[in-house]
């Protein structure tokens, strides 16, 4: 028996016959690398060095976070506007045809003074009005009147910094304000009304 | 010019040239080896009686059970492997082993670091990372050690007169390269002056034990098989294509899995960790496939032989690897982290895969390399069946007593009730240890045979050399290599 070539004589010590991998290996490595993919979309919070298991992305845990201050104000805010106003002016703030005015870049919703704005979700709103270079006649129940001045307030804060509004934040001081001028049980205001109002 | 004459003499140059530094690699290796077991036994038994040898404290659990499993790693496989390495690279070359000298001094530093490392265990000067628990003077000597040895393989490669690669050529290669990174990295991070606080050592730990005794073991045992099987079986490999593509893909991806998936490490880690696990079947079914085809219908009565041993090895390297993926999905990890069950999975991985390997590998070549047969033939069969039925009591038990422990754990028990479930399985174990430990003595006794024969024979060969006259000798040095 020579030491190269122990049992077949036609096998060489470095002899393997030259072929590519199949076509079926490649397809079921793509599917594997698919489905780790996926997997990995879904459980790793995408490389953030904050995210831990079970949790699997930002979003989720900051949900439970404790919060505090304007972001505790704002979060309350999009929960009572997801509650209460965004049925009909839409979650995204752009309003539905023949329904509601949008609120993004309003111009009723980013002005300076809170006043004229607080006015609306207090006393509700009635008839003709121009949003957005738009004509909208719809009529708008005092949906606010109930809510307590804080989340008036913080619902108000909400939208005028949503959405790529950038306006100043409103205090429930401002919207305890407007109520007491406003008196008790007024009638919805009509847009002329309304735009007569000091902002 | 007669082609198979030049060739026969070459492989009479290329066993010459690697008798010695196999010798210093083996011989450790299975002291080493014998060592290793001893002190798994040791470690074994104080799970039936906790006052086994409890007033020595050099041979308490805690240094105990680490010091089996780096005398096993360190002092066996790697040495052999190496060993192994060496032999089939100046084969797959057609050419003698370049720099001889060198392994023979590196085997020597090599069995030092051992000694000093499992000395510094045993002492009480363990690291405390898994597979790293080597203090650093010995951490230095392995390192060395082993450049030394890849420097005289890689110019023997380098050297080759046999031009075209063989997929042994790729894995081996790479295994060259993977242990020096991984063992530098680990231990500048780990074992230096200014370590990582916190949770990221253990993030380096995981890093290192994955890629440590699951890609170096696989590539080198994969390496060695893809050389063994087919010269044994006397075929060609089969689909090469397979190999390449196996290669790529265990390289790839093996090397991200190991971080556990209930580790208390930002969530990214675990994730991609076990989608790299999930990736690694890829690897797995190639190599599957191609020893399959290459063993199948092949005309060889093994019967203990090293062809027993090498495809024993591949099933239990398959095995272990479908347990460390399935280890690594979500579902199953709940339940098994914490249990014997990764115990036994390294187990399966170290003696039943790599183990085995290098034991068929040695087996095939120690008669060659030294030119007569082993001494004790039948031992080496024995070894053979003994070891099989050693490491499937010790593993399989341990697997068993991995699952029920978890589902016990799983379900509320109290942590001692669910421990005292794999009581009763790790009797069986024990006695599976017991065996292999066995096997390891019939093994060490023929290599320290066939070594002390060896010795004997220079040693004679010098005293006939000093007795005769002197102008009978021309040529002292040639002599003394060859008897």
């Amino acid at each position: 028996m020579s030491a190269e070539n122990p049992a077949a004589p036609t096998v060489t010590e470095s002899a393997a016959p030259r072929s590519a991998a199949p076509m079926w290996i490649i397809v079921v490595t793509l599917l594997l690398l698919f489905l780790g993919g996926y997997y990995f979309d879904q459980h790793s919070g995408w490389f953030n060095a904050k995210v831990y298991a079970p949790y699997a992305n930002a979003e989720k845990l900051n949900s439970f976070q404790p919060q505090s201050g304007e972001t505790q104000r704002i979060a309350r805010g999009k929960f009572v506007y997801d509650s209460v106003c965004g049925i009909c002016h839409g979650a995204d703030g752009l309003g539905k045809p023949g329904q509601a005015p949008p609120l993004a870049a309003s111009e009723m919703v980013i002005c300076k003074g809170v006043s004229r704005l607080a006015h609306i979700p207090l006393a509700g709103l009635n008839g003709p009005i121009k949003v957005c270079g738009k004509d909208w006649s719809l009529s708008m129940a005092a949906m606010g009147a109930a809510l307590p001045d804080e989340d008036v307030a913080a619902v108000l804060t909400y939208i005028r910094t949503s959405w790529g509004n950038q306006a100043g934040p409103v205090t429930a001081d401002d919207v305890k304000k407007v109520r007491a001028d406003m008196g008790r049980n007024a009638p919805a205001l009509t847009g002329v009304q309304l735009l007569n109002l000091p902002e | 010019m007669n082609p198979t004459e030049n060739k026969s003499s070459c492989a009479n140059e290329i066993d010459a040239s690697l008798r010695v530094p196999l010798l210093a690699l083996f011989g450790g290796a299975a002291l080493w080896l014998v060592v290793g077991l001893v002190l798994g036994l040791i470690a074994g038994i104080k799970f039936h009686a906790p006052e086994f040898l409890s007033a020595c404290p050099l041979l308490t659990y805690g240094r105990v059970a680490p010091a089996a499993n780096d005398a096993i790693l360190y002092g066996f496989c790697i040495p052999a492997a190496l060993g192994v390495m060496l032999w089939i690279f100046a084969r797959l070359s057609q050419m003698p082993l370049a720099l001889p000298l060198v392994p023979v001094v590196a085997a020597n530093l090599w069995h030092l670091g051992v000694l000093v490392g499992l000395g510094g265990i045993l002492l009480g000067e363990s690291t405390g990372h898994p597979w790293l628990e080597f203090p650093r003077a010995a951490a230095v000597l392995l390192f060395a050690a082993f450049m030394l040895i890849a420097v005289s393989a890689a110019a023997t490669f380098g050297w080759r007169k046999e031009r075209t690669l063989y997929p042994s050529h790729w894995f081996m290669f790479a295994a060259l390269l993977w242990f020096p990174w991984i063992y530098s990295t680990a231990n500048l991070f780990l074992n230096s002056n200014k370590v990582p606080r916190g949770v990221v050592q253990s993030i380096i730990g995981w890093w290192f034990a994955n890629n440590l005794v699951f890609v170096w073991l696989a590539l080198v045992g994969v390496g060695i098989a893809f050389y063994l099987l087919p010269k044994i079986a006397g075929r060609a490999l089969a689909n090469s294509g397979y190999a390449q593509f196996a290669f790529l893909t265990l390289i790839l991806f093996g090397t991200w899995c190991g971080v556990p998936v209930g580790a208390p490490v930002p969530a990214w880690l675990p994730a991609l960790s076990s989608a790299a696990a999930a990736l690694t079947i890829v690897p797995l079914l190639a190599i599957l496939i191609i020893t399959i085809k290459t063993v199948c219908g092949a005309c060889v009565s093994c019967k203990g032989g090293p062809f027993c041993f090498v495809k024993f090895g591949m099933m239990s390297f398959i095995l272990s690897g479908i347990l460390y993926i399935s280890a690594a999905c979500p579902q199953y990890s709940r339940v098994l982290e914490f249990t014997w069950f990764g115990v036994a999975q390294t187990q399966l991985q170290l003696l039943g895969f790599a183990a085995m390997i290098l034991f068929g590998a040695i087996y095939e070549l120690l008669p060659q390399v030294m030119g007569k047969p082993l001494p004790f033939p039948k031992f080496a069969k024995a070894h053979f069946f003994i070891t099989m039925i050693g490491v499937l009591l010790f593993v399989v038990p341990l697997l068993i007593a991995g699952v029920e422990q978890g589902m016990k754990l799983h379900s509320g028990a109290a942590f001692a009730d669910a421990n005292a479930v794999a009581l009763k399985f790790l009797r069986v174990s024990t006695t599976g240890q017991l065996l292999v430990l066995l096997g390891a003595l019939l093994f060490a006794a023929n290599l320290l045979v066939m070594a002390i024969q060896w010795k004997l024979g220079v040693i004679k060969c010098v005293i006939a050399y000093i007795k005769s006259p002197l102008e009978a000798s021309e040529t002292p040095a040639t002599t003394e290599v060859k008897s």
